[in-house]
């Protein structure tokens, strides 16, 4: 059983985490949601179209401008308190790296701490232990935060990847994280290439065989742009072929653009592997 | 008998075809330049090449490379289990589908951090040996050419490639020799050392150099020399 915040979420239960960035430079919203009343529409409007968590990032993950811990504090803090209070059971993950963010954020009321740069900061697993918080641990083979992959070469990137999100699963818990809240995430593009991220989302099944719940990042990523020939804009078809896979060979956690075609699509699929009822079968059964 | 002619390639995996895929025919152009410049080591009786590589080590003609790691477990050569590194692994790629593949070869890998005194020694001993010798210089300008580099734009890249470029065009081994190490770090320059080891290695020769590709398509910076 996972457990973020009030919701539990059981083996066959896919949960759907809503994007809201609240930078103004990320590669597909392009700070759509910076402002704080658009993030909060962007949140009631996850919500209302099935989002189980909403995802709160306070910096780019790729390369740009510096932001600070004070800057990533303004963006975020206040905010993850508001949404607490606005909406009391839905599960607010917050994607940072640095243990300074993550206490605050937990003490704001934050419920999983989502660590995209696996680890980059020594302290992150205590800071998640102390405030009881989940933890997502994630691959990022060796790179810094905020860096692009140049030539990422492994032997077998799901062996890699299965070494690395364990190993920091295992310290995690080691530190004091919940055993019932971590999760790993391949982390697809992270250090690695389109051939890399396919092979993942190809094997994935791998990776849900280590019995830790898994998180996967897909959504409008640049290896479905590359393997499609398709702008950031026009990837959302690819994103739920990618995402729909990943569900059948066994990821529990979306991280999502588009919710409503996730969720959609999770509850389908759901039915297919037999953990939910059709919603209605009339059809030649009359 | 010293170095009879030394080619210089750049080793993006994105050379190879089927680590491409649809991308390949962007690289159309560097392939067939640096497949013309490696043709021309055919008149060498022994085939050695030098690229970046982790440890001191020397490969012999059995080496295996292999794709495998950047995606493309379809594409090896060499009998032997596949442990060149990239840099050498391009350079036996390119070297397989020419007339020079029929030759005796040698890989030699050179740390990237190897001081610039040393790997001009090793050029120097290369040229000293009793062999008519083709080099195979393996080697990338700098990944910071452009704001979609790989690793991010640095201000000095390009002027540091134009150098480069300029200085094998013109076979100007002073200028290899003189490149700094530091500075090429931090704009990750993979050829550095093995430039180096081509300039001790081009001093008792009277071979000329022409580049025939200089370009930073991806933001990396590419070229293609050929000393004869």
């Amino acid at each position: 059983m996972l457990r973020l915040g009030s919701r539990s979420f059981g083996p066959g239960e896919f949960a759907v985490m809503a994007i809201v960035n609240r930078t103004p430079d990320s590669f597909f919203d392009r700070g759509a949601t910076y402002a704080t009343d658009a993030a909060f529409a962007a949140i009631d409007k996850a919500v209302a179209e099935g989002a189980d968590l909403v995802d709160i990032g306070g910096v780019k993950a790729g390369y740009g401008e510096p932001v600070s811990e004070t800057e990533e504090l303004r963006r975020t803090v206040d905010f993850v308190a508001a949404i607490r209070a606005r909406h009391p059971d839905l599960v607010i993950s917050v994607d940072t790296y640095r243990s300074g963010v993550a206490r605050q954020v937990a003490q704001a009321g934050a419920d999983l701490i989502n660590d995209t740069w696996a680890g980059a900061d020594p302290d992150l697993v205590n800071a998640a232990a102390e405030s009881g918080t989940g933890l997502v641990c994630s691959h990022v083979g060796g790179l810094s935060p905020r860096t692009d992959p140049h030539r990422m070469a492994y032997d077998d990137v799901v062996a890699d990847v299965i070494r690395t999100t364990t190993a920091l699963a295992d310290r995690a818990l080691a530190a004091g994280v919940r055993p019932d809240g971590i999760l790993i995430d391949p982390t697809h593009d992270f250090g690695k290439n389109t051939l890399q991220s396919l092979e993942l989302t190809r094997r994935l099944d791998e990776l849900a065989a280590t019995g830790w719940p898994v998180l996967v990042a897909v959504s409008n990523k640049d290896f479905i742009g590359e393997t499609l020939d398709l702008p950031p804009g026009q990837r959302g078809n690819g994103t739920l072929a990618a995402l729909s896979v990943s569900a059948w060979l066994g990821a529990r956690v979306f991280r999502v653009h588009d919710v409503p075609a996730a969720r959609q699509a999770l509850d389908f699929i759901a039915v297919l592997r037999g953990t939910a009822q059709p919603a209605g079968t009339r059809r030649s059964l009359a | 008998m010293p170095v009879v002619a030394a080619t210089v390639c750049p080793h993006p995996p994105l050379l190879v075809p089927e680590v491409a895929s649809g991308a390949a025919p962007e690289l159309d152009d560097l392939r067939a330049a640096c497949l013309a410049a490696v043709e021309s080591l055919a008149t060498a009786d022994h085939i050695l090449l030098i690229g970046a590589g982790t440890d001191p080590r020397t490969f012999d003609a059995s080496a295996g490379g292999s794709f495998g790691a950047y995606g493309a477990p379809s594409v090896r050569f060499g009998s032997g289990p596949p442990v060149l590194p990239l840099s050498l692994a391009i350079g036996g790629w390119l070297l397989e589908q020419t007339k020079a593949a029929q030759l005796p070869r040698t890989y030699r890998a050179v740390p990237a951090d190897t001081v610039p005194e040393m790997c001009v020694q090793l050029g120097r001993e290369i040229a000293d040996g009793n062999d008519r010798v083709g080099l195979l210089v393996m080697g990338d300008g700098s990944a910071r050419r452009s704001e979609h580099s790989p690793v991010h734009l640095h201000p000095r890249a390009e002027i540091f490639d134009a150098t480069v470029a300029n200085a094998l065009h013109h076979r100007d081994l002073d200028v290899l020799k003189a490149l700094d190490p530091d500075l090429v770090a931090e704009l990750q320059a993979a050829g550095r050392a093995p430039w180096q080891v081509l300039a001790g290695a081009l001093e008792g020769t009277s071979l000329s150099g022409d580049l025939t590709y200089e370009a930073a398509p991806y933001g990396v910076g590419y070229f293609v020399a050929s000393f004869t």
